[in-house]
Parts: C-alpha cells; sequence; structure tokens
C-alpha cells in the first residue's frame, strides 16, 4: 500500500517473489486458452492423438469454417449482443441507484429479496416463463430471453455496487448536504464517481454472466433468436464429439467479452488507482 | 440523512425490486403450487398436498445429493477466496505488464462454462486426455481423474477454482484499492512489520469485499450445474450429483414436475439459510467498526 | 424375415413393377405439390439422421413446393424443449424427430402424436407399406392399432475390430460369448496402451450392453408386469459385462459413453467395441480415424442360451396441434421413402426401414461389405434394446447406477437386487392408467 525503504537484496528478493507469485496465478490461466487455441487449429486426428500433438502437424482454419457454415453463427452473435447488451444498460440504469439506496438505508431485508432472483436454480425459471410467454405470444421474440437475463444482471450489479457504496465513508456526502445537495446531487456527483471501481466490476460481471448464460438460450429461445453459447452446445456431433470445431466455436464465442474487457481494462485502471479517500 | 430522504432513497430502490419481482413471482408461486401435485408431464396432475416433500425427506438420494453439494460449495468457496484474496495482493503491486498479465489471469471467468468444461473434460480422459500425458512426464501413474467415483468431485471443483478465482480477485481488488492509506502509515510508522500489517490491518479492511466475493462465490457454487453436467453428468453413477443436478433429472429426465417444484423449494431454503449466515457474518465485520 | 429372402421379394416386385409401367397409368400420378405454398418447421435430433435430413431439405422443399426451417437440436437439448412446448400446446414445430426408447411413450400418453393412418391410406402406393422391414412395423405399430410415429431408422448394437490387432495375435471372430471373451483377453495389451474390449460403462448408456449380455443368457426384462432383472441370468449377464470391460477394458470405464469408446477405437487402441451400427461412419474417415481399412463388422456373438443384439430407433412424427398437418405429413413420407432411406444406409446412419433401402445399387455400392452382411445378420437377431415401458428413462437410470457400482467393484447380485426393489414401485405406478 505504501512504499517502504528497503535493501537492494530486499527488493530483489521482493521482486523475486512477486514473480513467482504472478506465474502461479497467470500459467494455469492461460494454458488451457493456449490448448483450445491449438484444438482450434488442428485437425481431428491430432485432435485424438496420443501422446498430444501440441503444434499442428497441419495446420488448419477447417474448425472454423465449420462453426460458421454448420451454424448461423452471425445471428446468434448479434442476439447475443442485443440481449445481453440491452440487459446490462438496464441493470446498470436501475440497479447502481438501487444499490446506493439499499447501503444508505442499511436494508438488508430489500437486498436479499433482489438477491433471492439470483439464488433460484435455473431451471425453475424455465417451464413457468415458457407457459407465460407463450401465452403472451412473445415467444418469437427477442424479448422473452432479454426480460430472463434481467434476473441475471440485475442481482448482481445491485449486490456488488451496494457492497462498494457501503464502504464510502458518509462524511463526504455530509458535506455536501450541509452545501445544501439534494438526494440526487449527492448520489451523482460525490457517491457514484467514488464508486467507480465498484460500478465497473458490476457491469462486467452483469456482462460476462450474461453473455455466458446457457440454460434460458437453450429453451426460451427459438430457432432465430438463440444465444451464442447455445451455438457452441450444439456443435456436438453426434458422431463424435468434433474437438476441433469445438474448441474453434468456444474461441469465437469468448472473444467479444475478452475484447470488452481489454478495453474496459482502462477503465478499471483509472477506477482502482484513482478512487480511494484519503484520510477517513 | 435528512427528511424525505429515505422516501427518496426508497424510490431509488424501487425499479429494479419491481423488475425482479415481476420477473421472478410468477415462477416462484408456479413452482410452489406445483409442489402440492403429483404431475409428470404428459399424463394429469393429482393434488397430493405435503407428499412429495414428506417423500423427500426419507428420499436417501436426495439426502446425499445435499451432502455432495455442501461439500462441493465448502471447496468451491473456501479455495477461490483463498486464492483469489492473494491474486489480488499480487497483482496490487506495481510491475511491468501488470495490466496485461491481470488481464490474462482473468481470461477463464470470461470462457463460457459449457464450452471449457468439453475442453476439460477432454483434458480429464484418462487414457487420451493431457493432463495424465503431464503426470506421465513427471513420472505419476496415470490418475482416472472424473471418471474415478472417488475423484469426481476435487476435479470438478479444480475446474471451478480455475474458472472463478479472478472473480473474487476483481472484487477484493477493488476494495484494495479504495482503501485508505493512513492506516497504513500509521502502522509503519509503529514498526509493524509486513505480515503483521497483513494480518491486522490489510486483512480486516479487506474482510467486507472478501465477503461480498464469499456470499457471490457461495450461491453460484450452490447452483453449479453447467460445468457438473457437461462434465460428469453426476456420475459417475451418483458421485458428483449434487442437488442442481438431481433436480435437473427429476424435471428434464423424468418429468416429474411435481417433485422437482418441492425440490426446488428445500434447495431455496438451504441456500437461503447459507446466505443468512454469511450476511450475518458480514455484519460483523463492518468497515466501519 | 431372412435378408436373401427379402431381396428376391424384391426382385420378383421390381420385374412386376416394371411390366406395370409399359402400360399406361390411369392411377393418380401422386401429387407431391399438393401442399405447394405452404411452410413448415422440422424440429430435428443432431444424430446421422437428423443431419441427413438437414442436408437434402432443399431436394424436399423443390419437391414439394413447401418451404422448411429445419432446426436441429443436440439430443438432450431437444428432449427438454420437445417436452416443455409439447405441454404448452402450442409447439413451435409441425414436424418432430425423437428417440423411440426414451420419448415415444410419453409422447403417446400425452396424446401429442397425430395418428398417421388416414394420411397413408390417403397416400397410398407411394406410401408403400409392404416395403417396410418387419421389425420397423413392430416398432411402429402401436398395441392398439394406433400408428402414431414412423421409425426412421433401425440401429441394432455390433461388433466391431480391429483386424490388425486380431491378425496379430492369430485370433478370428468370435462367434460366441465364450470365445469373445477370450479373445479379448488375449488381445488385451496394456503395455503396449491397448484394451481387449471397449463399450459404454456410463449410467444410462451402458444398460442395453448389459442386456444384451443378460439376453443371451436367456434373462429378460420384464416377466409380465414384474421386473426379472435380478434372475440368475440378469446377474450372470452383470458377470459378464464387468469382467469384459474391467478385466480386459480401460482405466475409468465406469464413464465412458459411446464418443470416449468410439474415440478410444478411432485411435487404434482398442481391439473390439459393441456399440450401435449407427456410428460406423467416421471409422473409415481418414480425417478422423487411424484405423481406416483395419475395421471388422460382425454381428453380436451368441451367448450361452441365445443370439441377440440390442437395436433402437429413431423416429418422426406430426404434431397433432400443428396447423399444417397435411404438408408435416409430406415431410415424414418423404423422409421415410425409398430414396432417403438408400442414403441413410450409405450415410452410416444406421439400417433403413424399408427393404428397397437394401437393393438401391449406387448407394449400396458405397458401403463396406462387411459392414453390410454384419447389419443384416444383427438385425435378423434384433430386439428392444430397453423394457418397453413408460418410465424407461427412470429404468434407465436406476439400473445404469447399479452397474456402475457394479464396474467400481460392488457385488452384481446385490446391486441388482437392490436396483430390482427400488424400480418396482415405480413401474407399477407408472402402468396405471393417467
Amino acid at each position: 500500500m505504501i512504499d517502504r525503504p528497503s535493501t537492494p537484496a530486499r527488493h530483489w528478493v521482493d521482486r523475486g517473489v512477486l514473480a513467482v507469485g504472478v506465474l502461479i496465478f497467470v500459467a494455469p490461466a492461460v494454458s488451457v486458452f493456449l490448448w483450445m487455441l491449438s484444438l482450434a487449429f488442428k485437425n481431428e486426428v491430432d485432435n485424438l492423438a496420443y501422446p498430444p500433438v501440441f503444434i499442428p502437424t497441419a495446420p488448419t482454419l477447417a474448425n472454423f469454417t465449420a462453426v460458421f457454415r454448420e451454424n448461423n453463427f452471425l445471428l446468434y452473435f448479434w442476439n447475443s449482443i442485443v440481449v445481453t447488451g440491452v440487459s446490462t444498460l438496464v441493470a446498470l440504469l436501475i440497479g447502481v441507484p438501487a444499490g446506493y439506496a439499499i447501503a444508505r438505508l442499511k436494508a438488508k431485508k430489500l437486498l436479499l429479496v433482489i438477491l433471492v432472483a439470483r439464488m433460484t436454480p435455473a431451471i425453475s425459471f424455465l417451464i413457468p416463463l415458457f407457459t407465460l410467454f407463450q401465452a403472451l405470444g412473445l415467444t418469437g421474440s427477442l424479448l422473452p430471453v432479454v426480460i430472463t437475463h434481467l434476473v441475471i444482471t440485475v442481482p448482481i450489479v445491485v449486490y456488488v455496487v451496494s457492497g462498494y457504496f457501503e464502504t464510502l465513508p458518509p462524511e463526504l456526502e455530509e458535506a455536501a448536504l450541509v452545501d445544501g445537495c439534494s438526494l440526487w446531487q449527492r448520489f451523482r456527483f460525490v457517491a457514484l464517481p467514488l464508486a467507480r471501481p465498484g460500478v465497473t466490476v458490476a457491469a462486467i460481471l452483469a456482462f460476462i454472466f450474461s453473455w455466458n448464460n446457457f440454460i434460458f438460450g437453450a429453451v426460451l429461445a427459438g430457432r432465430t433468436t438463440r444465444t451464442l453459447p447455445v451455438a457452441v452446445y450444439n456443435v456436438l456431433t453426434f458422431e463424435q464429439v468434433a474437438w476441433g470445431p469445438l474448441a474453434a466455436a468456444a474461441l469465437l464465442v469468448t472473444l467479444p467479452v475478452l475484447v470488452l474487457t481489454m478495453l474496459v481494462q482502462k477503465e478499471i485502471v483509472g477506477g482502482l488507482t484513482a478512487g480511494g479517500v484519503k484520510g477517513g | 440523512m435528512i427528511e424525505g430522504d429515505r422516501r427518496r432513497l426508497l424510490c431509488f430502490a424501487l425499479p429494479a425490486v419491481l423488475v425482479v419481482l415481476a420477473v421472478a413471482v410468477f415462477p416462484w408461486g408456479f413452482t410452489l403450487w406445483m409442489s402440492l401435485f403429483d404431475w409428470k408431464i404428459g399424463s394429469a396432475a393429482h393434488f397430493i398436498g405435503l407428499d412429495n416433500y414428506i417423500g423427500l425427506a426419507s428420499d436417501t438420494r436426495f439426502l446425499w445429493s445435499i451432502v455432495r453439494t455442501l461439500v462441493f460449495t465448502a471447496l468451491a468457496v473456501g479455495a477461490p477466496l483463498v486464492l483469489g484474496t492473494f491474486a489480488a495482493l499480487v497483482f496490487h503491486e506495481r510491475f511491468p505488464l501488470r495490466g496485461l498479465l491481470r488481464g490474462a489471469f482473468t481470461l477463464p471467468m470470461m470462457a463460457t462454462p459449457v464450452a471449457i468444461a468439453l475442453i476439460w473434460t477432454m483434458m480429464f480422459h484418462p487414457q487420451q486426455g493431457v493432463l495424465n500425458y503431464l503426470l506421465s512426464l513427471v513420472g505419476i501413474p496415470p490418475s482416472a481423474w472424473v471418471y474415478s467415483p472417488a475423484l469426481a468431485i476435487p476435479c470438478l471443483v479444480l475446474v471451478d477454482v480455475w474458472q472463478w478465482t479472478p472473480l473474487v480477485m476483481l472484487v477484493v481488488l477493488g476494495g484494495l484499492a479504495s482503501l485508505p492509506t493512513d492506516p497504513f502509515e500509521a502502522a509503519y510508522l509503529e514498526g509493524a512489520s509486513r505480515w503483521q500489517t497483513f494480518r491486522h490491518v490489510t486483512l480486516p479492511m479487506l474482510m467486507p469485499f472478501v465477503l461480498v466475493a464469499a456470499v457471490i462465490r457461495m450461491i453460484d457454487a450452490l447452483k453449479t450445474f453447467d460445468t457438473i453436467y457437461v462434465i460428469t453428468q453426476g456420475g459417475p453413477g451418483t458421485a458428483s450429483e449434487t442437488i442442481n443436478l438431481y433436480l435437473y433429472l427429476q424435471a428434464f429426465s423424468f418429468y416429474q414436475v411435481g417433485k422437482s417444484s418441492a425440490v426446488v423449494v428445500v434447495f431455496f431454503a438451504l441456500v437461503i439459510a447459507l446466505s443468512l449466515l454469511l450476511f450475518w457474518l458480514r455484519k460483523r465485520v463492518n468497515y466501519h467498526d | 424375415m431372412s435378408f436373401t429372402l427379402q431381396r428376391r421379394r424384391l426382385l420378383q416386385a421390381g420385374a412386376g413393377a416394371g411390366a406395370l409401367a409399359a402400360l399406361p397409368s390411369f392411377a393418380q400420378a401422386f401429387d407431391w405439390k399438393r401442399y405447394a405454398g405452404q411452410h413448415i418447421e422440422a424440429h430435428l435430433i443432431k444424430s446421422p439422421r437428423g443431419e441427413l435430413l438437414q442436408r437434402h431439405a432443399k431436394e424436399f422443399e423443390a419437391l414439394t413446393g413447401i418451404t422448411v426451417g429445419v432446426d436441429l437440436v443436440p439430443e438432450q437439448q431437444s428432449r427438454q424443449k420437445v417436452s416443455i412446448e409439447f405441454n404448452s400446446k402450442k409447439p413451435s414445430f409441425d414436424v418432430v424427430q425423437f428417440g423411440y426408447h426414451v420419448q415415444k411413450r410419453q409422447f403417446t400418453r400425452g396424446g401429442w402424436l397425430e395418428d398417421l393412418r388416414p394420411y397413408m391410406a390417403e397416400s397410398g402406393a407411394e406410401f408403400d407399406r409392404a416395403d417396410l422391414l418387419p421389425s420397423a412395423l413392430a416398432t411402429a405399430i402401436l398395441p392398439d392399432g394406433k400408428w402414431d410415429g414412423m421409425p426412421l431408422n433401425l440401429d441394432p448394437f455390433m461388433l466391431y475390430m480391429n483386424k490388425e490387432l486380431f491378425a496379430a495375435k492369430g485370433i478370428a471372430v468370435p462367434k460366441t460369448v465364450a470365445e469373445l471373451q477370450a479373445a479379448a483377453l488375449k488381445l488385451h495389451d496394456p503395455g503396449k496402451g491397448i484394451v481387449g474390449m471397449v463399450g459404454r460403462g456410463l449410467k444410462n448408456a451402458n444398460v442395453p450392453l448389459w442386456g444384451i449380455f443378460m439376453l443371451g443368457e436367456g434373462g429378460q426384462f420384464l416377466n409380465g408386469a414384474k421386473l426379472a432383472t435380478d434372475s440368475p441370468e440378469a446377474i450372470t449377464g452383470a458377470t459378464i459385462y464387468r469382467d469384459l470391460l474391467t478385466k480386459t477394458g480401460p482405466a475409468g470405464i465406469s464413464g465412458f459413453n459411446w464418443n470416449e469408446a468410439q474415440s478410444l477405437f478411432l485411435q487404434g487402441r482398442a481391439a473390439m467395441w459393441i456399440d450401435s451400427s449407427g456410428f460406423s461412419a467416421p471409422l473409415e474417415d481418414p480425417t478422423k480415424s487411424k484405423v481406416v481399412g483395419k475395421v471388422g463388422y460382425a454381428a453380436m456373438p451368441a451367448g450361452t442360451k441365445k443370439r441377440v443384439t440390442a437395436t433402437f430407433s429413431d423416429g418422426i412424427g406430426v404434431s397433432s396441434y400443428s396447423a399444417n398437418k397435411g404438408a408435416a405429413w409430406y415431410f415424414v413420407l418423404w423422409a421415410s421413402g425409398t430414396q432417403m432411406q438408400a442414403r441413410l444406409l450409405s450415410g452410416g446412419g444406421g439400417a433403413p426401414i424399408r427393404a428397397s433401402g437394401f437393393s438401391n445399387k449406387a448407394e449400396l455400392s458405397k458401403i463396406n461389405p462387411e459392414y453390410l452382411q454384419a447389419l443384416a445378420d444383427s438385425l435378423r437377431i434384433a430386439v428392444p434394446g430397453l423394457p418397453v415401458i413408460e418410465p424407461v428413462t427412470e429404468f434407465r437410470d436406476t439400473f445404469g447406477i447399479a452397474l456402475v457400482n457394479v464396474l467400481n467393484g460392488a457385488d452384481p447380485a446385490a446391486e441388482l437386487k437392490h436396483a430390482t426393489a427400488d424400480f418396482q414401485p415405480v413401474l407399477d405406478k407408472s402402468e396405471k392408467p393417467a
């Protein structure tokens, strides 16, 4: 947290320990993805070989083309963007103020009510919601999927954000109050900027969970309204689990989330280093 | 707070609460109602009152699934909490390429669980899998991994830990970054060692964030489905059959809507009980105390 | 019915038809374009059958003028989606593909499928009922004569062998289970990474394999309304199953489904493999298989009392809630018709339901003759691989778990008795009227 003076020797030991620490964490995380990359570019014989082949003997793009050919990939991609984008945005719009309110009101019961949605196993939503949407005649559109995804995104936003708001000392807001700021102003101009890391984390989590959700899309969506993870699962052929196309599809599905995170990295970094209240 | 603020704050919270209730109320009502029936899709429904619950109380398979769920959850929450906190400490330090490496560490969290589970299944394969190959390189005999009843749950925990430790790290890191520096300066001035600082200053201040992560992880671990379903389907036999798997079996293999609704209710009660426990813990470790 | 007998009959029929064609036809030519302009949705399962239909869907559209929206869904997902949709009484599809052994009973009970008899009668000669194989008819027609689904294929279990490994040890094709066990022991070579036998060990999937051994010993699944799964024959069957897979099988066998077993065989690391004939296509595909040209095919060896093999069928039907039943029927008619059935065989989708499927020279020439012979032999000894009861999924689950326990060291007699006791009440409850 703070910079302590230390001897050069100590410094290098510290750096060494740190490097080992980083390696321990990053290596397992990355190696599975490297393996996925390897799978995606190898043909089937290579993929099933033992001892495992790491570098493709005959690198091929066939797996990727198979994924695009056998699925309406672009359509599913668009569906995922719409569903996840809308449900994350809505979740932020209504969830962040709610998180603030719950933190300031110390309303544990309200938090529990919202979390109930997250605690409920997805399966119990499926049959009743499907029947309901059918009765309302909505099953051909993306609307049911978007609405159902709110159950995923809203609770996580509210919960994470309220946790961060709770840790903000009330003194600043009290100072603003004395200055004559309304509740909205206190929220918007004092609390919110300080809670940026929290909001960013919440947004990323909501996006990820919604994007990767499989079970809602699998059952509630029709042929034209499916989302991307369902397409990944569809890559399983009956004859044999096609590892190459599966890895290719998995990579393609994960890519947008990765890109988003890389873009938002700056936000996180900015938020994480700018945040913090001196004193207190 | 001034007069009227309470009411205004409630208005802030209203939309979120309403949305959640609107989407969840009907399914919940349906589930509670259906749990009182004996209904298999394709046949007629019969009202049987609380018989489903009575049946569950003596259903050894269901009771064992509760045990397995608790074991899995304890491991899948505990390990990421510890590892994730340490990861947060590591990634809080400044070093070159930190942003990139931190991003790399969070990769597992981004990947679609279903896809990752399939990749892991292949890695676990006793004859064809990469993991046994790596073991053989260091002279360890091959393991049956998820194909062995005893190792099924630990292996599944491994996958879960691999995927969700970054989430804990993110939450705790956000907390670390927002910590004030004064307590640390004070500790340094008083001559505290680094370990002492960590133990008595950092850790207590981090606890609220760790607990936020713990609650999220616990709820998710209890509900884990995709990973287990794809890798073992609850097997071998019933070795990794958690409540959620048992629920899926009842609902979508046997089409027993009544019975599975009762399982949902019991499961939910379990989740609430454990969450309240964590909430109570969180209260006791309030940041401002 | 004997294979050669069928061919003879068919050749005779063909000769007769040739003569008939010379006459001017007074009978109405079948109007394929009757429902032109309509649109149907077909829910198919991701399998060789489903993929075959999807691949040729454009031909159907050209033939009939009916547009088809094809949805190809993996098996597990399909089952839950179809049930939920049927339950809501407004499914999004007109045509549905299903697995007979898992879903059919439920569909019938729910009244979800349309009775096809009036449509068949109307289609007359085009449907050509006489061409259907007896096993197909047995699968399709319900005890009360109702006919609410059309089988798409017959998929018997057969024995796959790695001929190279057999030749190296000088072993002949096993004709009896005893020979099978002996061969597996001789071929089992852990030092070289070769197992003698691989098969399904995964719960649910493993039941048919045990079933074959039990039936071969003269046992049966049911005795009237009571289970016969704890009989001495059943226990012997389980012991044979266990020994084959644990003594001469790979580690972790209790988690092996057909695809793990298949990939082991494809890699040339299993000397023998017992599973559905419908999984044969990748074996001869050089981009997927290391044993191309080295695969031997044979019908299941004989048990001490009988020679049997398990068979399963995919089916296709018309939703009773459909608004386009006529057009949907045309799809069923086309899918189960001569041309598509012949293609099914050459595409490795299992055995067709029509005798004529076996006589299409062009398609036949694409297939390995040994495979064809094994298939024909298998069909002759084929019986349903699972008991024909309503809670068949529960059956597979209960006994599947028992078999996994057996594979992991439990006593077969104890496990089967326990499973039988567990399942009997479920069976009793289910056969009560709804």
